[in-house]
């Protein structure tokens, strides 16, 4: 038994288990998404193990350039709490592979402020900050289509095994004119989170399908508990995540993503269809009250505090939750129910901080080394292992094994099962985003049709006129 | 050539341009430059990223502005914000200020207590506020639920009928300490031989109050009512965390449409011209301010 309090062989097999790095695993994983939730136990407290019982199993591989002198490179990004893994790998790659080069990390409070500040320098053609973290979506296709970054065809076709490491569906995401514009550090999906004790006291199962959800919506509101939480009122991208979810449950996403791009119209019958989905939710009484008036803490609250029994959020909330829940709570997640009969259950998947480089760097090889370093196969394990995020792509169930050594939670291998099964949450042009935000936001509230909300988002698409990129 | 006339001048005045010259050469730098540039740039097309603005389009963006709902939205949010929060913040502070003026005990622990909102972080106050309107288990609806009110229950934030209310009533609480202290100043100042004189002719309180005090602290309320409108006007934080503007625009003021335009859709021309408005909104306001001041009788004279 290791000090950890998880034996060797249950470390293995939580990492085997979830082991996604091959195809069979990734169907399995899907399987698994099709099929009920996932469960886990409270982790236990927190102890020092011994280091280097299991180790990264993956061999950090050497830069093809390295500094000819002391080089400092400079990177803004927007997630305070990425900072000490990226420093961490940093100054690893620097011991081992490159004395002479430093990374210099400025974290801004937020994305807003990492965006004014990225805009401004971009303007004024600095060549500071050689390394960028942009968004998927919108963000990126502003930095790209103005001639502000470097996309990753040359590196990809010098390594094309970095580029095998990522997730498909992530770098689909980052793919804007046919080319990969920055490469995401790690990945994160959408699901349900749930009490599994309160479940277990009223006799309730994870559900597969909507009508089951409503079904157990019913039985809870009847009890005075509040089916779901759902921080709507969180940033504009919340309100859309029932949008989403419906048309990544009817395989309609694909559909969105021509819209977004002019391509096809918003008032199309697959595309209204989400709305009504939407505006049926926000009257089906599964939200506890005012989901535009809940931030995040706010329904991490009521759902630790057992006022709720779900809580639809992300992956990268599963810290924020387990630190605000009591001693004994069951946390369990599972996928949202499938919205059609006979459909998929729809994970929303995206990726978390992405990483290109300045168009004006004064050294934008050495950025590019640094991203891989961070990105790469090795850094991906320390960078997850960290953070408890999933992987920007697939890594071996001993590297998961070596993962859980210091995360200790069982949740962790649940969440890597969903990503590969993932559907698409990004909108890439910003005037439609901003369309859909408030078309979603009136659905929430009953201010206006679904079809009146479509037309509103086309009046925005067709606003923009024939668009300048090509997405995905 | 310059004159005999103008040197002699210019050394008289030399001392005096010596001591203003850095003061004006700061004003220029990072006032009246910025408000030249935006209002150049209002005139042109730009998306922050490209090193070059795009094309001179002259009053295009204004027109556009004229032709959106959400711009006519943010201008009358704005003024909705000035107007209600200005008259509450000012009468609420003159008020306290009124009472706190008074031989009171504990008089100098509530005026710290009415001035800790002001001096607190604005993140802070909103996250109290986001879980006091919070609509489940928030203090505000648990309150009205435990005195037999639960009908009054709202999602505070998440109705468009009651969010622009419930962050001007934030608003109003963060900043009368604000208003509580510059009149309390105001009326610390008043001259005690006319106080005095209206209680040897015979003055109550509430004529004391409305006949005498009221119209020499005309200036001090005048000055702090401006400061309020100025403040109120470019409100940005406050609306920016809490709401973002929403629900559907509901609490969209001029400063974050700017925002929103310059920094969501990268329209930099129309948030430019959004931040031409705003500016001539307060110059223009703080310009009547001070004609009405400058008209009124001087204080003290009744």
């Amino acid at each position: 038994m290791s000090q950890t309090g998880l034996s060797r062989r249950k470390l293995l097999e939580l990492g085997i288990l979830s082991a996604v790095a091959s195809p069979a695993a990734i169907r399995a994983g899907r399987a698994a998404a099709q099929t009920g939730g996932t469960g886990g136990v409270q982790p236990t407290a927190p102890t020092k193990g011994p280091a280097g019982e299991l180790k990264n199993p993956v061999e950090f591989k050497g830069p093809r350039t390295k500094a000819s002198a002391p080089t400092t490179i400079s990177f803004w990004q927007y997630v305070g709490f990425h900072v000490d893994v990226q420093k961490f790998i940093a100054e690893e790659y620097k011991k081992r592979h490159d004395p002479n080069l430093t990374l210099e990390i400025t974290a801004f409070p937020g994305l807003n402020e990492q965006r004014v500040g990225v805009k401004s320098a971009l303007a004024a053609q600095s060549s500071t900050p050689d390394i960028i973290a942009v968004e998927p979506g919108a963000y990126a296709v502003d930095v790209y289509t103005s001639g502000s970054v470097i996309d990753f065809t040359k590196v990809f076709a010098e390594d094309p095994e970095y580029k095998r490491g990522f997730w498909p569906n992530a770098l689909e995401l980052l793919t804007i004119n046919g080319a990969v514009v920055s490469v995401p550090a790690v990945t994160n999906t959408v699901i349900v989170y749930y009490n599994k004790g309160l479940f277990r006291q009223h006799g309730l199962e994870v559900p597969n399908t909507l009508d089951e959800l409503k079904k157990i919506g019913a039985t809870l509101n009847a009890k005075g508990i509040m089916p779901i939480a759902y921080p709507a009122g969180q940033d504009r991208n919340f309100p859309i995540f029932p949008y989403y979810t419906y048309l990544g449950g009817t395989r309609a996403d694909k559909l969105m993503r021509e819209a977004d791009l002019g391509l096809k119209p918003w008032t199309g019958p697959e595309l209204v269809a989400g709305a009504e989905f939407v505006e049926m939710l926000a009257k089906s009484g599964l939200y506890a009250k005012g989901p535009l008036g809940i931030k995040e803490p706010d329904a991490i609250q009521i759902f630790a505090t057992g006022k709720s029994a779900m809580f639809w959020g992300g992956q990268w909330m599963r810290r924020s939750i387990r630190a605000a829940l009591p001693p004994g709570f069951d946390l369990a997640i599972f996928p949202f129910p499938a919205v059609v009969p006979g459909g998929p259950k729809p994970v929303l998947s995206s990726v978390g901080i992405t990483l290109t480089v300045n168009a004006r760097s004064k050294h934008p090889d050495l950025a590019f080394e640094m991203i891989k370093a961070l990105t790469g196969a090795w850094g991906k394990i320390e960078y997850t292992r960290n953070l408890g995020l999933s992987p920007n792509g697939p890594i071996s169930g001993e590297a998961i094994a070596y993962q859980m050594q210091s995360l200790k939670d069982p949740l962790y291998p649940e969440f890597l099962k969903l990503q590969p099964t993932g559907t698409t949450r990004v909108i890439f042009t910003p005037a439609v985003e901003e369309a859909v935000t408030q078309g979603m936001q009136a659905l929430i509230i009953g201010q206006k049709t679904p079809k009146a909300v479509m037309e509103s988002v086309e009046a925005a698409s067709q606003k923009v006129g024939p668009r300048k990129f090509r997405a995905g | 050539m310059i004159s005999a006339a103008t040197r002699r001048r210019l050394r008289r005045h030399a001392a005096g341009y010596a001591f203003t010259g850095p003061a004006l050469l700061v004003l220029g730098a990072f006032l009246l430059y910025p408000i030249g540039y935006s209002l150049w740039l209002s005139l042109h097309e730009w998306d922050g990223y490209a090193p070059q603005w795009g094309p001179f389009v002259g009053l295009e963006n204004y027109r556009a502005l004229a032709a959106d709902e959400v711009f006519w939205r943010a201008a009358w949010n704005s003024i909705l914000f000035v107007v209600v929060r200005t008259p509450l913040e000012v009468s609420l502070g003159f008020l306290l200020a009124l009472l706190l003026n008074r031989k009171l005990a504990l008089r100098s622990l509530l005026r710290t207590f009415f001035f800790v909102p002001v001096v607190m972080s604005l993140i802070v106050v909103t996250i109290i506020f986001q879980r006091v309107f919070e609509p489940n288990a928030g203090l505000l609806n648990t309150f009205l639920r435990v005195v037999g009110l639960g009908d009054w229950t709202r999602p505070w934030l998440g109705d468009p009928a009651t969010a622009l209310p419930a962050v001007i009533a934030v608003s109003v609480w963060k900043n009368v300490g604000f208003s509580l202290v510059i009149l309390l100043a105001g009326l610390q100042g008043l001259p005690p031989d006319v106080l005095e004189a209206a209680r040897v002719d015979g003055a109550n309180a509430w004529q004391l109050t409305m006949r005498v005090i009221t119209p020499l602290m005309r200036p001090i309320l005048a000055l702090t009512a401006l400061l309020s409108i100025i403040g109120g006007l470019k409100v940005f934080d406050l609306v920016f965390i809490m709401t973002r503007g929403g629900p559907t625009y509901s609490t969209e003021v001029l400063a974050t449409m700017l925002y929103r335009e310059a920094f969501e859709l990268n329209h930099m021309g129309i948030a430019s011209a959004v931040a031409v408005i705003l500016v001539a909104l307060v110059l223009t306001i703080a310009r009547a301010q001070t004609l009405v001041l400058d008209d009124a009788p001087e204080a003290g004279r009744t």
